[in-house]
């Protein structure tokens, strides 16, 4: 709990915008090499069964995409959070806010992580 | 304590993009973009996430998201990214105080390089949201052309 406490009370917005920006440059500079991955072959083509389940086989690429999905999905639901503090102010709603995106946040991470994990181990 | 919530206009306050200028439209479309993009992260998950159930599961995800809509949403996506991105960058370095120049006291008669009288950016930043939006068009126009040339 104690790490919870300090992201979410201690933490102050500065780091979290550092961090904000930190994620968006990462997600930009891995996400290009997602899409350039794609541009490979053609469009189609690149998306067939075999294809897709050859490129989360590749270790690099999975492990690249995990870090994309980390990057992605702290950049969005802190994004997300930020919209919605300035929508509205008070320490319940800013609360629930803030640990909300970071359940949402571990949520996403968690399902896409069980994708890549099971993909890349051929659980299919 | 009642002007102050009469004061508030909330969601639609939010959801307007006029009054203020360039400035407020890029803020806008920044949010607007970002909100869509995290839709779509989530959509792209779970649509990928097919994948563990085989190659027949995969396949009708295919069926679902490659038509003519699958392909006009993604352009659509293709758009909010660059948009997101480049205007992100304008907006990080305008943090940093790169490209913001100095503060001027508005003099009589005002005129529109007075960033003071006439909003808070100045040509570069302007600038900067221009080419965010045309760079978003360039992108969607060339997604087009890879998306449905096919």
């Amino acid at each position: 709990m104690a790490w919870q406490f300090y992201l979410v009370i201690k933490m102050r917005e500065s780091i979290i915008m550092k961090i904000h920006y930190g994620t968006a440059l990462g997600a930009v500079a891995l996400v290009t090499i997602h899409i350039l991955f794609r541009m490979t072959q053609n469009f189609s083509e690149s998306l067939q069964y075999q294809n897709v389940i050859a490129n989360y086989h590749l270790l690099p690429y999975a492990l690249m995409l995990e870090v994309v999905l980390v990057l992605l999905s702290v950049h969005g639901f802190n994004g997300l959070r930020v919209i919605l503090l300035e929508l509205k102010q008070g320490i319940m709603y800013e609360k629930m806010i803030n640990y909300g995106s970071i359940g949402a946040m571990a949520a996403l991470i968690a399902y896409g992580s069980r994708t890549i994990l099971m993909a890349g181990m051929g659980m299919s | 304590m009642a002007e102050r919530i009469s004061n508030r206009e909330g969601l639609r306050g939010m959801a307007n993009p006029t009054r203020y200028g360039l400035e407020r439209v890029a803020y806008w479309l920044q949010r607007l973009s970002g909100l869509g993009l995290l839709a779509y992260l989530i959509g792209h998950i779970y649509e990928t996430s097919s994948i563990v159930n085989g190659k027949v599961a995969w396949d009708k995800m295919l069926e679902l998201t490659q038509t003519t809509q699958g392909h006009l949403l993604l352009t659509l996506v293709i758009g909010m990214c660059v948009f997101h991105t480049a205007n992100g960058i304008r907006v990080m370095l305008g943090h940093g105080g790169i490209g913001v120049g100095k503060p001027g006291q508005p003099e009589y008669p005002y005129d529109k390089s007075q960033r003071s009288a006439m909003g808070s950016l100045n040509y570069k930043q302007r600038l900067c949201i221009w080419v965010s939006i045309a760079l978003a068009a360039l992108a969607m126009m060339y997604g087009m052309a890879v998306l449905f040339g096919d």
